[in-house]
């Protein structure tokens, strides 16, 4: 049954572009906010909004029952959990199901079996999808010497509960696996509690490339082209674009069935999208992880394809099939999308909450801006320090270069500090121009110079 | 205001003053004296000898009338002459304890060496340790534990050995 009204359990950007989707649709929406969030541009766009509890997300949207408590009393009949938060804790769509209400993303036992790196790898694996040569569970630093050995070095190892590098080591040889293991297994049970730990092959110059999907639950799958999100610090993806131009034709192609291989195999329902890291020199590609949700640079694909993901997400979640069939997907021009976050640069990237006090996008065609500030908002510091995402649409990457740097030039903002300069300082740099980054080229090569010319 | 039903008043103020969004209260008795600002950088009123404003707290905190000015500022019982206060480096929330549910990292008597961790602060997913900038015993902690802090809050006293 399509959804009549919808519950948004987040905030920011993606909360707005969650009820604006919504309100294309004519579904009505409510929102849930903390105390500290009451006045936010989606709680005064949408039908309704409901005040979940104090600022500290513990108590607000992390809360699943809570957050499934309001959404029922406020009659509503589907959720939009957003990303970050509660988005793959497979409890919050399970409670959902308790309450008849229709969650807006995958079934929880799949949230569940690709939450898990080792099962999502097995899965992959098992759907024919390229894995980077790796190991299975390592129990001993013995098992870690003898891996590293087979696999060849460097390698990494890895808390199979992990996430945004923690428990992850990186070993050159046999003697640093053995010292690695004991380090990664105590991170990762401080950090989540689970000292499994498996190994990979460590690529120092990869890319980071992922697949746009979009499943029906029953096995249809389509995807939605490929993103790089190659210029990243410390694991958090800063610039992202579509599709990856360094990506030969026979590759993408091969990239695109493993990823809709991998979903379909699994009967994925609604969006996720397949990560995969691009070993440039060997020109090859292997499977990361899946992330089951809708993801923050969703909208550069949204561009190349001139397809609403997030629309098509509602009605998909309503029980509709997929809207469209993969040769209506069209890939047209350059995509590149910047994470404009609340951080002082000067200052190690401290995050930096406050009022803004002045808010002056840049307009013009090709150029979109998901961002829920204004002049005279308040960014609190409760949550993460992502402001808004300045997308620009070109003929070409050079094209979509270009417009990028114009339209942050145009860019007025006041009252807090962002990474606006750094944007700026990034797509100007000649690697940057000439595509021959990877994931640590920036920490590597741009930001030590940065900082000192910054001072 | 005498002495002894003096904290609960002055709470029940401060508690008022800071929901009520007045800017500035300034209390002057000839026995007592009183100037609240939520402005960290509003000039303090040049009578308010007693009147320790800290640097960057919306509360101000009498004093003996005797005693001079305390920067920064004690907070109920008086600091040694030699105290070390470690202050937050920047806005955020204060946590005693490396994670929910585990030990405080100190409590008012521990022995600290000069590098240990004291406290975590908390803004926007980034956690920064704040670490003991002086050996020695901790004298007092100036904050709740939970409560959101301001960039310069005085956080801890240590007493050196």
């Amino acid at each position: 049954m399509p959804i009549n009204r919808l519950f948004v359990a987040n905030r920011g950007e993606i909360a707005l572009r969650i009820v604006r989707a919504a309100q294309a649709l004519n579904i009505e929406t409510v929102v849930a906010v903390s105390d500290a969030d009451r006045d936010s541009a989606a709680a005064r766009v949408a039908d309704r909004s409901i005040v979940l509890g104090p600022a500290a997300a513990a108590k607000s949207y992390l809360d699943p029952r809570l957050i499934v408590h309001a959404a029922r009393e406020s009659g509503c009949d589907g959720l939009h959990p957003g990303y970050g938060f509660l988005s793959e804790r497979a409890i919050l769509p399970r409670l959902c199901a308790q309450h008849g209400i229709a969650f807006v993303g995958p079934e929880p036992d799949v949230i569940d079996a690709l939450g898990d790196k080792l099962r999502a790898r097995a899965m992959a694996g098992a759907a024919g999808v390229p894995l980077v040569p790796g190991s299975e569970c390592v129990a001993s630093a013995a098992d870690a010497r003898r891996e590293g050995d087979r696999i060849g070095y460097p390698v990494l190892l890895k808390a199979s509960a992990g996430g945004g590098g923690r428990g992850m080591v990186i070993a050159h040889n046999g003697d640093e696996a053995e010292a690695g293991f004991h380090k990664a297994s105590a991170e990762a049970v401080a950090a989540f509690g689970d000292g499994t730990l498996f190994m990979e092959r460590f690529v120092p110059e990869a890319r980071h490339v992922e697949v746009q999907l979009m499943g029906d639950g029953r096995g249809n799958v389509l995807h939605f082209g490929e993103r790089d999100c190659s210029v990243q610090r410390r694991y958090q993806k800063l610039i992202e674009e579509a599709p990856c131009a360094a990506m030969p034709d026979h590759l993408r192609r091969q990239l695109h069935e493993s990823a809709v291989a991998l979903a379909a195999s699994v009967h994925y329902r609604n969006a996720g999208t397949a990560e995969f890291l691009f070993d440039v020199q060997r020109q090859e590609f292997y499977f990361i992880e899946v992330n089951a949700r809708i993801q923050v640079e969703h909208p550069v694909s949204e561009a190349i394809t001139g397809f609403d993901l997030v629309q098509e997400q509602i009605r998909i979640a309503g029980g509709a099939g997929l809207s469209v069939s993969q040769q209506d997907v069209e890939i047209s021009g350059h995509a590149i999308e910047c994470r404009i976050n609340a951080e002082d640069a000067a200052r190690d990237f401290l995050p930096s909450p406050g009022r803004i006090t002045r808010w002056e996008p840049p307009q013009g065609q090709g150029i979109r801006l998901d961002s829920h500030m204004s002049a005279g908002a308040m960014i609190p510091p409760f949550y993460d320090s992502m402001v808004g995402k300045l997308i620009v649409h070109g003929r070409d990457r050079a094209d979509a270069i270009a417009r990028l740097a114009d339209a942050i030039d145009n860019f007025v903002v006041e009252g807090v500090p962002t990474t606006l300069p750094l944007h700026r300082a990034i797509i100007a740099h000649p690697d940057f121009i000439e595509n021959r980054i990877h994931t640590r080229w920036l920490e590597q090569t741009l930001l030590p110079g940065y900082g000192k010319k910054a001072a | 205001m005498t002495g002894h039903d003096f904290p609960d008043a002055l709470k029940q103020l401060l508690d008022e003053f800071s929901r009520s969004g007045i800017r500035e209260l300034h209390i002057r008795k000839p026995d007592f004296e009183l100037y609240l600002s939520t402005d960290a950088s509003a000039a303090r009123p040049q009578a308010a000898t007693p009147v320790a404003a800290p640097a960057s707290v919306p509360i101000a905190q009498p004093a003996a009338p005797s005693r001079p000015i305390v920067a920064p500022p004690a907070p109920i019982s008086s600091l040694p002459d030699d105290a070390v206060i470690i202050k937050a480096p920047n806005l955020g929330t204060f946590y005693r304890a490396p994670k929910p549910g585990a030990a405080n990292y100190v409590e008012v008597g521990s022995t600290v060496q000069a590098g240990d961790e004291l406290c975590l602060i908390e803004v926007m997913k980034l956690f920064t340790a704040v670490r003991a900038g002086a050996s020695g015993t901790v004298h007092a902690v100036l904050v709740e534990d939970g409560a959101m802090v301001e960039g310069g809050q005085p956080l801890f006293a240590l007493v050196r050995d």
